[in-house]
Order: structure tokens, then C-alpha cells, then sequence
């Protein structure tokens, strides 16, 4: 059995989106305040990359909130140029945030189970599809 | 929400009350009397201007000098909420005067007197519209660069619609001092308008001019001297007030486990209670559904943010990684831990020019692979329009996975079967008769499509869109010019449709308060003042005692 499967966003945080002119930010906040160490390793810059593609267009950046057990998420150049000029339904980002929560991200087995995090949804496969169907 | 008897015995003390009355201009228009009838509140705020509505708001006053300010506003006002305030002693501050805060005063005068409220003051701040003088500006060493992009305004060439600068809370704490019951403010940072409040509430602006502080002095200076951590209690101030300006989102509105909220339809607008001890509750009016705990607290913290090490408004930078929030009891919660960083040198400024024309369609598409239907609609479009130059056409396949990255949609829609397709179109060109031809190609698909075509309306109309400029100026070219008038009216007789309005000039927010105070013979109203003591022996405030003086 593999050291790292991969969970839906949703079985570890929940979150809210919104925009900053081209840039929108993601806030995601861990269901329990103990399992921020998990987030900060799972949800990168680079996660992030990877499930957005060419859809944000310039720098991500990730900082931790320990306070409240979060992390912020900002995503610049997402908005197909903000607000008043985008071409997009969703020009302000709105919904990013609970979108964002289908996105799986890799935790550790062995970790996730001590700090009772449900793996139930869990995959061996970064690009397994089946949760979103 | 009342305080509990133990919380008042451990704090030794009432909080300020500072009730939201909603998020934007828009949101729902009567919520804000429905808080001032069930609770008892000592301010309501209320934030009106995301980051574009300024520039509509200045399109509007070209067309009408009187308009230009969020309408919304007299809607409530009309319906009960000049009657509420008057009668419950709540002051409103508010930044819904957009481009034209002295034509909402005068309105929010007219309702003071049809209610018979002859006596009421309100209080106008402006001097955050540069527009008139942008040229002067940028003659004088600014350059109002747009800060994503880089750009300079006399690259980009395009006519500038409006440029608003974001005032702090000193210009409401000094109009609150000289007594102003209503204050109507443009362009005013959202927090700070929670934050003036409290540097009235709290003794600071009354300090800052017994001190005889300037205008351009940072309102860090105006605490009085035993305070030791003015720039923490900023911070806090700062952090409540952007808890509660978006309204009923701290409320059980827009949160993730959305299915906990009781009762979403009659959400209740959020209130924050102000410690003297700079403690900071949220908590909820009491007339309908909603809730408050310390999840919903937190996404509303983490809303629209970028750094949280440095949430910059005018008054303090806010550091806030260490913010704790918990629950205290059903529908309070506790927020600590804001600390705070000096005031920024710059301001910034929300500016507007004028973009391309744009205009969206849809067509809703069913039956057996609608995704392929709304795939060959969308080519036969675009073939139609082809011989068209410099037209943009976006196209969004709703139902088939639009609210998801484009990469993550590819991958799922071999597999989509939605029973329907709302196909979406936006379009953008600087040619305005682009968008025209656009308009006129979208209803025949209906006819000269796939099967199953539908949901087609009348002919959109192309619009103007204005191109989102935001950049920073210094603040000495922006707070020497903040100007705060004093509306009143004094003899006003029913039959009489003239208003007297009495007119108190301040340029500048501190310099010229003492003379104000002075002149205002017509009024002596009592305003919950609050006194701080300092205990040396914890070296922090705990003294959190009231008293009702006269000023």
C-alpha cells in the first residue's frame, strides 16, 4: 500500500472565494484546526498549477493563517482580466472556492488516520475523476 | 444579541454595538430597518462600493448632477429607517454617497423633515474623487501606474471615467465629534468605517484635538498616551469592521456547509461588539434566521485577502496570521489577536477607464448529446461571424463543466452527459457595430441549428465596459483636501419647499475641529464617551469604565 493517497479537498478543509481585480483568492480552512499541518504540506503552489492549468495565468501564492487553521490562496491572472473586462459568467471568482473542494490532494495514510481525518474517499491516483461524476 | 450578565460582570462593561446593515449596493434594501427595529445598536454601517461602483456612479452624475450615490439607501431611509434612527439614537455612517455624497446628504436631510427630525445633522466627507485634478497630479510627480499591470495612464491613452481614493476613519470620527448624527462619505475604506466609530466611541478623535493634532497626523497618534498598543487596537477595530461589511456573510450567507443555516430566507445582518479591552464579538440581529459560529467567521476573515501578514487599509496594516476566533456561546463569537503595523504611505485609489463594447447571449440546448448540439452551434456562430476583425467571442458550455479548470473539463467531458447546455456567449470589441452583427446572429441559430435549440430573448444591447484601474497615490496629495460639511436646516416650515441648510466647512478633518466646536451652538448632544484607565501592574487595558459626558 502506497504512503500517500490522494483525498477530495472537501474531506480536509472548506473555503470561500472572491476577487482582486485579475487575481481571486481561495481561503481554506481545516474542519479541524489540527489538521492545518496537513494542508500546508498537501495544497501547494504547485497542487494548485497543476489542477488550474492555463486557467490562472500568473504567479500562485500560499500562505498559512495558523490562527484560525487556514490557508489563503491567491491566484493571479484567473479572471480574464477582472471584473468589469472579463468574458467569463463568473467574473468576480465567486465560485472558485467551493469549486476548488473537488480537487484531490495527497495526504499521508498513516498521518491523515491518526489526526481522524476520513479517508474514505481516498484514491491512489491524483487525476482520479470518479468523485466528480 | 444581550450580552449575558457574566459577560458583563467579567468585562465590567457594555460594548459598543456596530450593526452592518449589508454588503453592497444591491443587496436586499429593507434588511437594514428590520436590524434597527430588533436591536439595539449604538452605529450601523453600511458599505455600498465595491471596486467599480464609483465608476458607475460617476457615469450616472454626467447624466444627472443629482445622482451618483446608492439608491438603496433612500429605499430603506423611506421605508421606516430615518424613523429608527431618530428614535433608537443609532448614528449611520456610510459610504453609499459614491460620486455625489453632498446630493445623498441633501436626500437623507429631506427624510430627516418629513419625519419631522428638523434637528438631525449630517455629516458629508469628500475630497477622495482626484478625478478634477489628475492632470494637476500627474504634473506633479505621480504617476498612477496601474500596480497589476505596470502600465502608465498616458501609455494605455484611454479617457479616465473616475479616480477615487480610499479615505480612512479619521474624516467619520471627526465628523461624529462635531456631532453629526447621519454621515455620508464617498470613497471610504470598508473597515474604516467601523474604525471611525470607535476612535469617537472611544475618547481618540476627542484627544486628537485637545492635542491639537493636524490633519495629516496617522490616527495611531490620536490615542490617548496610557494606551500602550494603539496600533494592536487599530487592528482590531479594522479586523471587526471587515467582519461585518459584507453584510449577512458572516451570517450563514455564501458559507460552505450552507445546508446548517437556519432558515436562509430571512437571514439576519451581523453586528459587532466592541470591547474597551479591544476584545471583539460577532454576533447576529435578532429578527430571523442565520447563525454565527467560528467557521463562518473564519471564511469571512479570509474573504477577497491577499497577504496576511499585511491587510492594508489607510488607517493600520493589519497582521493577521495569529487571529483566533472562538465560539462563546450560541451566536457569539470571540475575535483576538490582530496586530497591528504602521499606516501605509500611500493610498490607494480605485480608477476606471473606458474600455471596449461588449454584449452576452445564451441559448439554452437539449436532447441526445446536447453538449455536441451546443458545439455545432457555437461553430456555426463563430463561421457566420468570421469576416469580422478585433471581435473577441468567449464561449461557455454551462452544464458542461465551466466551473471547473479548463483542463480538468477536457479531461471530464468525453464522459458528461448533461440532459441540457446553456450555451453562453460574451463578446468584446473595441468596434461597437461588432457586437451588432453579434446580437443579430444568436436568435436564428434557433431555426438554423441543431435540433433542440431554445431560450432565445430579444436582441442584446451592446454596452461600454469600463477597464478596472487600480493604483496608489501619496496621501499628502489626497487627506490635506478631504473636506467635511456639516448639513443641518433650522427653520423649516411646512409649507415651505426651501431648505436653509447651515453649512460648517472643515478643510481637513482635525485642524479646524476646535473652531468647529466652538461655533456649534445648536448642539449639545450627549454622545457615549468612553474612558480608558491603564493597570500597570498587567501593563494592559482592563479598565474598561463608561461615562455620559456633554461635549
Amino acid at each position: 500500500m502506497s504512503e500517500i493517497v490522494w483525498i477530495p479537498l472537501s474531506d480536509l478543509a472548506h473555503g470561500r472565494s472572491g476577487d482582486k481585480g485579475d487575481s481571486f483568492n481561495i481561503g481554506l480552512i481545516a474542519h479541524e484546526k489540527k489538521w492545518l499541518e496537513i494542508l500546508e504540506v498537501s495544497v501547494t503552489p504547485k497542487l494548485l498549477g497543476e489542477w488550474y492549468g492555463d486557467s490562472v495565468t500568473g504567479l500562485i501564492s500560499v500562505w498559512s493563517m495558523p490562527g484560525i487553521g487556514a490557508i489563503n490562496c491567491l491566484l493571479r491572472g484567473g479572471l480574464g482580466g477582472g471584473a468589469t473586462t472579463s468574458l467569463m459568467l463568473d467574473a468576480q471568482g465567486k465560485i472558485w472556492g467551493q469549486s476548488v473542494l473537488r480537487m484531490r490532494v495527497p495526504v499521508n495514510r498513516k498521518h491523515a488516520t491518526e489526526l481522524g481525518v476520513s479517508l474514505n474517499n481516498q484514491s491512489e491516483n491524483q487525476w482520479d475523476m470518479s468523485h466528480l461524476i | 444579541m444581550a450580552v449575558s450578565k457574566s459577560n458583563v460582570a467579567v468585562l465590567a462593561h457594555e460594548p459598543i454595538r456596530i450593526g452592518s446593515g449589508g454588503g453592497f449596493w444591491g443587496d436586499r434594501p429593507l434588511a437594514p430597518v428590520d436590524l434597527l427595529k430588533s436591536d439595539d445598536l449604538d452605529y450601523m454601517m453600511i458599505d455600498y462600493l465595491a471596486e467599480l461602483t464609483l465608476s458607475i456612479m460617476t457615469k450616472q452624475k454626467r447624466r444627472d448632477p443629482s445622482s451618483g450615490w446608492a439608491t438603496d439607501l433612500e429605499i430603506w431611509l423611506a421605508a421606516g429607517g430615518i424613523d429608527a434612527l431618530r428614535k433608537k439614537k443609532v448614528k449611520l455612517v456610510t459610504n453609499g454617497g459614491g460620486a455625489n455624497p453632498e446630493s445623498c446628504a441633501r436626500m437623507v436631510l429631506e427624510q430627516a423633515t418629513k419625519i419631522g427630525w428638523h434637528e438631525c445633522k449630517v455629516a458629508v466627507i469628500s475630497g477622495d474623487d482626484i478625478l478634477p485634478r489628475l492632470d494637476y497630479l500627474l504634473k506633479n510627480g505621480e504617476e498612477l501606474t496601474h500596480f497589476e499591470s505596470g502600465e502608465t495612464i498616458s501609455d494605455n491613452g484611454a479617457e479616465m471615467m473616475s479616480a477615487n481614493a480610499y479615505l480612512g476613519a479619521g474624516p467619520i470620527a471627526s465628523a461624529l465629534e462635531i456631532g453629526a448624527d447621519i454621515i455620508i462619505t464617498g470613497r471610504v475604506a470598508d473597515a474604516s468605517l467601523l474604525v471611525g466609530c470607535m476612535l469617537h466611541s472611544a475618547g481618540w478623535a476627542y484627544n486628537a484635538f485637545q492635542l491639537g493634532l493636524t490633519r495629516e497626523s496617522p490616527v495611531v497618534d490620536w490615542a490617548p498616551k496610557h494606551i500602550t498598543n494603539p496600533l494592536d487596537i487599530l487592528a482590531q477595530w479594522t479586523i471587526a469592521g471587515h467582519l461585518i461589511e459584507c453584510g449577512a456573510q458572516v451570517c450563514g450567507g455564501n458559507y460552505s456547509n450552507w445546508d446548517e443555516v437556519p432558515n436562509l430566507a430571512t437571514l439576519t445582518l451581523p453586528i459587532a461588539e466592541i470591547y474597551l479591552n479591544s476584545d471583539v464579538k460577532i454576533t447576529r440581529g435578532r429578527g430571523g434566521g442565520g447563525m454565527v459560529n467560528r467557521k463562518i467567521v473564519a471564511e469571512q476573515l479570509i474573504y477577497e485577502i491577499g497577504d496576511p501578514e499585511a491587510y492594508i487599509t489607510p488607517d493600520v496594516v493589519v497582521d493577521m496570521r495569529n487571529i483566533t476566533i472562538e465560539d462563546e456561546s450560541e451566536d457569539v463569537v470571540v475575535v483576538t489577536g490582530a496586530v497591528g503595523k504602521p499606516e501605509p504611505k500611500s493610498l490607494k485609489v480605485s480608477a476606471a477607464v473606458e474600455g471596449g463594447w461588449f454584449a452576452s447571449s445564451s441559448l439554452l440546448i437539449s436532447g441526445p448529446n446536447a453538449l455536441a448540439r451546443a458545439t455545432a452551434c457555437d461553430l456555426a456562430l463563430r463561421a457566420r461571424l468570421s469576416a469580422l476583425e478585433e471581435l473577441e467571442i468567449y464561449t461557455e458550455f454551462i452544464g458542461g463543466g465551466v466551473t471547473l479548470p479548463k483542463n480538468i473539463r477536457q479531461q471530464l467531458q468525453p464522459i458528461l452527459n448533461p440532459p441540457e447546455v446553456l450555451l453562453r456567449w460574451a463578446v468584446t470589441s473595441p468596434n461597437r457595430q461588432n457586437i451588432t452583427e453579434f446580437t443579430r446572429e444568436v436568435a436564428p441559430l434557433v431555426l438554423t441549428g441543431p435540433a433542440g435549440v431554445g431560450g432565445y430573448g430579444a436582441r442584446t444591447k451592446p454596452r461600454r465596459q469600463l477597464q478596472f484601474w487600480p493604483t496608489l497615490i501619496s496621501r499628502k496629495s489626497v487627506e490635506s483636501l478631504v473636506k467635511i460639511e456639516l448639513l443641518t436646516h433650522l427653520h423649516i416650515t411646512p409649507e415651505s419647499e426651501r431648505f436653509h441648510f447651515i453649512r460648517k466647512r472643515t478643510r481637513g478633518f482635525i485642524s479646524r475641529l476646535q473652531d468647529e466646536l466652538d461655533e456649534r451652538e445648536w448642539t449639545r448632544p450627549i454622545v457615549k464617551k468612553l474612558g480608558f484607565e491603564r493597570n500597570d501592574s498587567i501593563a494592559e487595558l482592563t479598565i474598561p469604565k463608561e461615562k455620559e459626558v456633554e461635549i
